[in-house]
């Protein structure tokens, strides 16, 4: 069995050609049972997003990819000229490898852009819940979900540039370093105000104090925030212990002017103050930044840092690539040792059959048993062949060298003569999943 | 032998910088393996000295300015093995091979005159040593703070930003920097003072210790300069001089420890020239 992936992308294919080529036009699922209704191949997950159209199918021979490539053109009805020579194609560990990098965002338009790997996981949703799926492609998918998590915490490829708060926590890590004693004081409690605060809770800080006109709403954040209200008449005091201050309300006027800091900046005997106005229109004096060990930064100021770490994403590019190799690797290696799992499949059905057989030939003699007895009997000797075959079934799965698991199987073959079972291997795929769990 | 230091300073310079540039760990790990073999070095070579003069090289100001150097990178060292933070090696190493020039280029040993045959001369001289490797450090510190301080500042996020650590750890380790170099100054400083008045009762006085006086510009400016770090440590605990000031200060303090060291050492002392 062998894995192929087969498709179009914005690298290879026009954008006109993308556009008619779109398997999520009458949804993936119909592409998928389209595609199953051809015996295209045995597992099937279709991808399908504005910059790409992707077929990973398992098949038993290199015809598979033939099937999946003509059906590109067939089910879009246009001449397949139009799309061979767009079309890609990859084997095996290859295949693997192209799939972990699509989701990791190394084969974007935008490299490192985080939805990708929300639209792999819901393709993978669909084929999932169709059944198209099996041992394979689960294990594939799975293994490229891992990739898109490391490459985003492992790498600065996803960072920073996703959003304003990022770059906000950032900065003030830079200036306080572990934020975990700092306390922060939250002016506001709309919508802009609530997600930063959630960003700052997630930095374990010390305290989140909300200050608003309405003490009630400040009360409604400070819950969601397990924080504290404060009332708007007292925000002086809240100035001189927090260290970071985040300044969210629908003033028309700015609420810190420069005498206000000038001032607070006097009880603070000068530690670092970080102001962050989210506010449009701006909630601080701009002249509040020329304040000594204060440091200002409003909503432009932070879309620009957003805009200059997408710039610098490109560096972070080869330790993304080092990670999709790592999983690569490990998925071959799983490939190989899978092979292994007709042959325990088979070993167990083998002794499965012999235990039923003996049970079938004493049959007169445990008649005379009572009902409770004879199932002992059944239940005692199931556990007898399940203890015996433990052992062996670990050892199995444990090899991972190709000529071994070819050794390990042509001996087990002969020394339980399972040649015979063999073609019955197939109809044992369903327990394949149990024995390899 | 005694270019060897220097050499290695020099090659550790130069990888710092271009670990600073590229962020290279590799790089960075050979720089630090440089500096050590720098510094065993340099142990070597004072250990040799010590041999030959039969006492410690820390006669005439070239003697001090090597054994300064050597304190300096033995700290250097500490500080970065304990921290995992190697961002300062590349102002350090440099400061290393711009005060090992002059040793390297003038490597005679001073004999020691019989006057200075005393343990509190070893103690006076050591603790100055010490007290001023740490000011080094405290300048780099507040040189680096003040460079990242402009950054976050101006809002220009750039080179200094994505390589030095947060403003609070260097100014945390600046403060400690000028606590450990003051306590050493004023051991320094008395030790000094005790030693210069059992001498002066003593037969024969030699006439450099006749000039021992706060009109002794060498004297004089060294105890200006216990005056700023005085200052310093006051200022941070009851005015709130942390931060930018307190890096100005560092640096500024430095300058005047440095002059003091090289260019009064050299030409305008008639009690410290030995």
């Amino acid at each position: 069995m062998r894995l192929f992936a087969v498709g179009l992308s914005h690298r290879t294919a026009p954008v006109e050609l993308r556009e008619t080529v779109d398997f999520a036009r009458k949804g993936l699922g119909h592409a998928l049972a389209e595609l199953s209704g051809r015996g295209a191949g045995r597992e099937l997950v279709v991808l399908a997003t504005c910059n790409r159209a992707e077929i990973y199918a398992v098949g038993d021979t290199d015809e598979t990819a033939e099937h999946v490539g003509r059906f590109f053109s067939e089910y879009h009805e246009i001449p397949h000229d139009r799309v061979r020579e767009h079309l890609y194609i990859y084997r095996g560990p290859d295949a693997a490898r192209h799939l972990f990098r699509v989701a990791a965002g190394l084969d974007s338009l935008v490299v490192g852009e985080p939805q990708i790997l929300g639209q792999v996981k819901a393709a993978y949703g669909v084929a999932s819940d169709g059944q198209f799926t099996a041992a394979l492609t689960n294990r594939l998918f799975h293994s490229a979900f891992t990739v898109g998590k490391r490459v985003r915490s492992e790498t600065g490829l996803g960072e920073g540039a996703v959003s304003v708060s990022y770059a906000a926590i950032a900065l003030a890590k830079k200036i306080f370093g572990d934020l975990k004693g700092r306390a922060v004081l939250i002016l506001g409690a709309g919508e802009m105000a609530k997600l930063t605060g959630i960003h700052l809770q997630s930095q374990h800080v010390k305290q989140i104090t909300i200050a608003s006109r309405t003490l009630a709403t400040a009360q409604g954040l400070a819950a969601r925030l397990d924080g504290v209200a404060a009332p708007w008449e007292r925000i002086d005091q809240a100035l001189s212990s927090a260290d970071i201050v985040v300044t969210a309300t629908g003033a028309s006027e700015p609420v810190l002017t420069r005498t206000r800091v000038d001032e607070v900046m006097r009880h603070r005997r000068n530690r670092p103050l970080f102001v962050i106005d989210i506010a449009v229109p701006r909630d601080v004096d701009p002249a509040v930044g020329q304040v000594d060990q204060v440091f200002l930064y409003n909503i432009d100021d932070l879309r620009t840092i957003v805009q200059e770490n997408l710039a610098r994403r490109g560096a972070e590019l080869a330790r993304a690539e080092a990670i999709v190799d790592e999983e690569v690797a490990k998925y071959s290696a799983w490939m190989q040792s899978r092979e292994i799992v007709p042959t325990v499949v088979a070993l167990r059905q083998r002794f499965e059959a012999i235990r039923r057989a003996e049970l079938e030939r004493l049959e007169p003699k445990l008649a005379g048993l009572p009902p409770e007895a004879r199932a002992r009997v059944d239940e005692v000797t199931r556990l007898i062949v399940e203890k015996l075959l433990l052992t062996p079934t670990e050892q199995l799965k444990a090899v991972s060298d190709e000529a071994m698991i070819v050794a390990y199987a042509d001996a087990l073959n002969r020394l339980f003569s399972l040649a015979q079972d063999k073609d019955r291997g197939q109809a044992a795929t369903e327990e394949e999943s149990e024995v390899s769990s | 032998m005694h270019l060897l230091p220097l050499l290695l300073y020099a090659a550790a310079a130069a990888a710092y910088i271009a670990h600073f540039a590229w962020r290279d760990p590799r790089v960075g790990r050979l720089a630090t393996g440089l500096v050590a073999g720098g510094v065993l070095a340099h142990t070597f070579l004072i250990g040799m000295q010590t041999v030959q003069a039969g006492h410690a090289p820390l006669v005439g100001t070239s003697a001090a300015i090597s054994a300064f150097v050597w304190l300096l990178g033995l700290a250097y060292l500490y500080i970065e093995l304990t921290s995992d933070e190697r961002s300062m090696g590349v102002f350090v190493s440099v400061l290393l091979v711009g005060l090992d020039i002059i040793p390297a280029l003038d490597p005679a040993i001073t004999p020691r005159p019989p006057v200075l045959q005393s343990p509190l001369f070893t103690v006076h001289v050591m603790s100055l040593l010490f007290a001023y490797a740490s000011f080094a450090l405290a300048c780099v510190l507040g040189v680096t703070y003040a460079l990242l301080f402009k950054e976050i500042k101006a809002k220009q996020l750039g080179f200094f930003y994505t390589r030095l650590p947060p403003l609070a750890t260097l100014d945390l380790m600046n403060s400690r920097a000028i606590t450990v170099g003051w306590t050493f100054l004023t051991i320094g400083v008395v030790v000094g003072v005790v030693w210069a008045w059992q001498v002066k009762g003593s037969p024969s006085p030699d006439p450099r210790v006749q000039a021992m006086s706060l009109a002794d510009p060498k004297i004089l400016v060294a105890l200006v300069s216990w005056g700023i770090y005085s200052f310093a440590l006051f200022a941070r605990k009851t005015a709130g001089w942390s931060g930018r000031r307190a890096a100005y200060l560092s640096g500024i303090a430095f300058a005047v420890v440095l002059l003091n060291f090289v260019l009064v050492g050299y030409f305008l002392t008639a009690s410290h020239n030995f």
